[in-house]
């Protein structure tokens, strides 16, 4: 067999260590001449003596004929039959052939090697090397390494039990078949199987049911031990049934070479199938996945081909029941990545899916909501657009130039019922308003729009008088159901023969007005709000306009905000129009509207602006 | 705290308090107690006290019509008590000062 250099190179390494370990030779000297004397009951000088025969003899220096009496000595101490016969073997310069390197006992250097062995190993070991009085005898046993995923009954680790006496952690297993198979061991250097025995624990209780099988393998002069709990394979099993149990979880397996298939116990309730029947054949299982969701389990076919592993969702039929399985596949394959087994786990995530598809709904229902909502919105915003089409561009009056501006609210449910009335009256007037129905909505757009044509039959019909149209425009909105609710207005009526002006308003801010810079907020005539108060007069204010004058109608809006007073909302207001006004060549009105924001996001704003012709 | 609280005195006032801000979020809500309230203890008179209101919205300020409408269509007097300095220029504005009883009419 082929050796590994790196290999051979560890070994020579780990034997370099262990030559380093050995102790001095006058100290093996003295140690074996002493431990000599004491078995085969002679003076140590005379020990001594025979040492020195025994080397001249073989030709060997002292010391090293010394130490092999210390470990052939230490080691056979156990039974009587063995002590002599190792005593004369050493006499007489027999070697026997032990499995025991020639080591002496509680040797740091080594005992540091060994630890690291166990730490890179799997599993569980304990090392446990003898304790002697000075004539030789074991009297306990020390635990020289532990592997560190080492945790017994009670809890203990590794470092609980490095440089302890077992007589003081195990207490009970001093005499018992552990302790005499380790004294065997170290006396004939033999592997041994003891159990199964009674799990000890160091108060001595021991665990019902628990038994273990403990394996003591001599190595060195100490006992290597590792130990199988009987009870193991079963927990081990059960934990997976149990987990297999909670997480919906079953796995199979299919092997290639031999074409055998295993199923879990979960994959057969998965597949609510008798596990006697054994597994069911493939193009069974297969047949049961729903069409629907075939593209994706022959998607993830393609991707388990190209060496990926698999990881799926989808449907089976089980007896007329849906389950929604997740399904990760992949295999074993060998050096050309054929695969020679595949395994997969199945989950049964039907739960997971169903609640899923619950949240689906609600989301569904929400999104309708919001459509349904967005639909009022968009109703409303027709409407509004029907009742009130804000004009692109001015619009050119007898005698007056007028320009609109509608911003509408940001918030798309808000649409409110701000108005505006532009238009020349049967009688040769021009009649402007501008008006707010309280609310937003369909409703508020409705009553908007009965406001509106109202007021355009009263001024073709009946009267260009604002005192009359709102008072007129009042008893409709009072007469109406309740839903009609309230609304605020101001209407003017200009003369452009006489340029006089006269307005009112119903709880409705008084128009601006501006000449050379200079803005003013007109007279606000007494008028309550519409709809509010049965047989509600209305008074009017009036003044004569000059060419030039520029008056302003608008609606809360602009101005109004919950953060700050009106007369902070109207400053921008005013200082826009005196620059306006104070200009030598002002701007068009349209601009001028460009110009201003609205205070209030939250709610629509209505601003005409109208400007007296030269 | 509520916005609205409604004590029926025995004397026979129907005492409304409203706090905080009184828009269109709630003003249905209130409109609908004021109205039971008023259906149920058919008051001589009812009195609304806007001390604690911070804001008025044009809902709001519904509020307050309706419910001088549903005191009038039950024979109740009505009336509109403590508005902060906001909302009384808010009535001043709408024309309601007088209609709430909060100054005397030609005043």
């Amino acid at each position: 067999m082929h050796t590994d250099p790196g290999y051979e190179h560890r070994l020579s390494e780990l034997d370099a260590r262990i030559g380093r370990a050995r102790l001095e030779p006058a100290v093996v000297g003295e140690r074996a001449a002493g431990l000599l004397a004491g078995r085969i009951g002679c003076r140590v000088d005379e020990a001594h003596h025979h040492l020195r025969e025994l080397a001249a003899e073989q030709g060997r220096p002292v010391h090293e004929v010394a130490a092999d009496v210390l470990v052939t000595l230490e080691t056979r101490t156990v039974t009587p039959p063995a002590r002599l016969r190792t005593a004369a073997d050493a006499v007489t310069g027999r070697r026997r052939p032990s499995a025991a390197p020639a080591l002496p006992e509680g040797e740091p250097g080594w005992v540091a090697i060994v630890q690291q062995v166990l730490d890179a190993l799997p599993g569980r070991r304990m090392l446990v090397a003898p304790r002697r009085d000075p004539d030789g005898v074991i009297v306990d046993y020390e635990f020289a390494a532990v592997s560190p995923t080492v945790v017994d009954l009670s809890g203990r680790r590794r470092e609980q039990l490095l440089g302890r006496r077992v007589s003081e952690v195990y207490p009970s297993i001093v005499d018992g078949p552990v302790w005499a198979a380790w004294r065997d061991a170290l006396a004939d250097g033999q592997p041994r199987e003891v159990g199964p025995v009674p799990y000890v624990s160091s108060d001595g209780d021991t665990p019902t049911g628990v038994t273990v099988t403990v394996q003591v393998q001599p190595l060195g002069p100490a006992l290597l031990n590792s130990w199988v709990r009987h009870d193991e394979q079963t927990r081990l099993t059960e934990r997976m049934a149990h987990t297999e149990r909670l997480g919906n979880l079953g796995w199979g397996e299919w092997d290639l070479v031999s074409d055998t298939t295993v199923w879990s116990d979960e994959l057969y309730r998965i597949y609510e199938r008798d596990p006697a029947d054994g597994p069911m054949p493939r193009e069974e299982s297969e047949a049961l996945v729903l069409p629907d969701d075939e593209p994706v389990r022959r998607q993830a076919a393609v991707a388990f081909g190209r060496g990926e592993t698999a990881d799926v969702v989808y449907r089976i039929s089980v007896n007329g029941k849906i389950k929604h399985l997740r399904a990760v596949v992949d295999a074993v394959r060998d050096a050309h990545g054929r695969p020679l087994k595949i395994y997969g786990i199945l989950q049964d995530v039907t739960a997971r899916e169903s609640s899923r598809a619950q949240l689906a709904q609600v989301q569904r229902q929400l999104r309708e909501h919001q459509e349904s909502l967005a639909i009022e919105h968009r109703l409303a915003a027709q409407l509004q657009q029907i009742v009130l089409p804000i004009p692109d561009a001015p619009i050119d009056l007898p005698g007056i130039r007028v320009a609109v501006r509608y911003l509408p609210a940001e918030q798309a449910s808000r649409v409110g019922g701000d108005w505006y009335h532009a238009a020349v009256a049967r009688d040769g007037s021009v009649v402007l308003a501008v008006g707010d129905v309280a609310g937003h909505g369909v409703h508020a757009a409705a009553t908007m729009a009965q406001l509106r044509h109202t007021l355009t039959a009263l001024t073709v019909t009946i009267t260009t008088d604002p005192a009359q149209l709102l008072s007129n425009l009042n008893e409709l909105l009072y007469a109406g159901d309740a839903a009609a609710g309230t609304a605020t207005g101001v209407v003017l009526r200009y003369d452009p023969a006489t340029r006089r002006l006269c307005w009112a308003q119903a709880g409705h801010y008084a128009p601006l007005h501006t000449r050379a810079g200079v803005t003013a907020e007109l007279a606000r005539p007494y008028g309550p709000l519409l709809g509010a108060l049965s047989g509600a007069r209305y008074e009017t204010a009036g003044m004569t306009l000059e060419p030039g004058d520029v008056v302003m109608l608008y609606t809360d809006g602009l101005v109004e905000h919950r953060s700050h007073t009106v007369a902070e909302g109207l400053a921008p207001v005013v200082a826009r129009l005196n620059r306006f006004s104070a200009a030598t060549h002002p701007p068009s009105l349209t601009d001028l509207l460009a110009e201003l924001h609205t205070a209030n996001p939250d709610d629509d704003t209505c601003i005409l602006a109208a400007r007296c012709h030269a | 705290m509520q916005t609205v609280s409604i004590d029926a005195k025995p004397d026979g006032v129907l005492d409304v308090v409203l706090r905080g801000e009184i828009d269109f979020t709630n003003a249905a809500h209130i409109v609908e107690a004021v109205r039971e309230a008023i259906a149920e203890r058919c008051p001589r008179a009812v009195r609304v006290d806007l001390a604690e209101v911070t804001f008025l919205d044009s809902s709001g300020l519904g509020v307050l019509i309706r419910a001088m409408k549903a005191a009038a269509a039950a024979d109740a007097s009505f009336r509109v008590e403590r508005p902060t300095d906001k909302v009384f220029d808010q009535l001043e504005m709408t024309g309601l000062l007088v209609p709430f009883g909060i100054i005397e009419a030609g005043g």
